[in-house]
């Protein structure tokens, strides 16, 4: 990563530096990074790595151990992260710790190009959102987010923009997400959404942006959308376990 | 002889990497980023480009759907430079349209001869 956009990644997560840390070998050399961010009682540990000639010398639980340490200083109640499935060494680290597993994630892609027509028999009508409208949009959200995706996440992001959709037979909602020169991303609907609307909202979306590569983090395997996202050629590219830790 | 340009941000891998390029008579010039790695290429086209899909800022699949957007790096071959389980890999690579993979850590033995043989297909397609 580099400095610029860990500058956004900073900023964009609430990333706290002066409670993240680094390790040094005798030489003064990093051995290991552990970030933390902190929103309310809630922390996120994040970015947790050791350099591999580290590994297997308790670096990673030193790093956790003092992060955890500064949350509970500070009166976090709850740590949350997340890891890629079959990492092994981080999950056990992370159960010894006293981490409890709490969902199952889905990292998805979709390679650029335009949506196929006959994928959305639908007749809707689609309309941008205001930006100084997505706020209010984003408030009425309900499901189950993880740090990427809530809305304070997506509010410190820039380039967000929404669609709202009503179809022919009355059903309707909308979509919000970030679309970068490169990317879309960061997509969240509205609550309690179709599937025919999530399936137009998205069909829309890639017929507006063909160009564009898509990758959404942390869908939830038991999202309802995820067969929208199959149907309009989003596929699985790995799993991450979201994992909470209480303090109090 | 072939130009080879390899986005890389692990600096021992994309080292050795080069090492074992140059030492088979490429010419190689490394990026440790996607943003750079395009720059490279739009700047003086290369005849194999080797994209780790793991890279972070603007992932490897997303610099490949660049690459591929480009009408004269049609011809080019992009070769998914991955440590990735091998499924995942190849399953990514078709996706976004790379001519092949090469798996990491890569066989020392055998990695010159398997970039010189995407070469080499390149040009009998020209």
């Amino acid at each position: 990563m580099n400095a610029k956009r860990m500058t956004e990644y900073v900023q964009q997560y609430d990333v706290d530096l002066e409670a993240s840390i680094v390790s040094l070998n005798h030489e003064q050399e990093v051995t290991g990074l552990c970030m933390i961010a902190f929103r309310d009682t809630r922390a996120w540990i994040t970015r947790l790595g050791v350099v591999p000639e580290r590994r297997l010398h308790k670096n990673g639980q030193f790093l956790m151990e003092t992060v955890l340490e500064t949350a509970r200083q500070r009166g976090i109640q709850r740590v949350q992260l997340e890891v890629i499935q079959g990492n092994e060494p981080a999950r056990n680290l992370f159960l010894k710790l006293g981490f409890q597993d709490v969902q199952e994630l889905l990292i998805i892609r979709r390679p650029p190009g335009a949506p196929n027509p006959e994928l959305t028999p639908f007749t809707a009508t689609f309309n941008p959102i205001p930006h100084t409208d997505i706020p209010n949009y984003l408030s009425q959200r309900t499901e189950r987010t993880t740090w990427l995706d809530e809305n304070r996440s997506l509010l410190n992001t820039g380039g967000l923009k929404g669609f709202s959709t009503q179809l022919d037979s009355s059903e309707k909602g909308w979509a919000i997400l970030q679309n970068t020169p490169f990317q879309l991303t960061h997509l969240v609907f509205s609550p309690n959404l179709s599937a025919n609307a999530a399936q137009a909202l998205l069909h829309y979306i890639h017929q507006q942006n063909p160009m564009q590569d898509a990758k959404i983090e942390n869908l939830s395997t038991n999202s309802p959308y995820w067969h929208s996202y199959q149907k309009l050629g989003y596929f699985e590219v790995f799993r991450r376990t979201e994992m909470h830790l209480r303090l109090s | 002889m072939s130009k080879v340009i390899i986005i890389e941000d692990n600096p021992q891998n994309a080292r050795m990497a080069a090492k074992l390029l140059r030492h088979a008579g490429h010419e190689v010039i490394t990026a440790e980023d996607g943003e750079h790695g395009l720059t490279t290429i739009f700047e003086n086209p290369p005849d194999v480009i080797l994209v780790d899909l793991g890279l972070p800022d603007l992932d490897g699949q997303t610099v490949v759907a660049l690459l591929r957007q480009q009408d004269t790096l049609k011809q080019t071959p992009i070769v998914a430079f991955t440590a990735w389980p091998e499924s995942t890999a190849h399953a990514m690579a078709q996706a976004y349209g790379c001519d092949g993979v090469i798996t990491k850590p890569i066989d020392t033995r055998n990695f010159a001869q398997q970039v010189s043989n995407f070469a080499t297909g390149a040009k009998r397609r020209e």
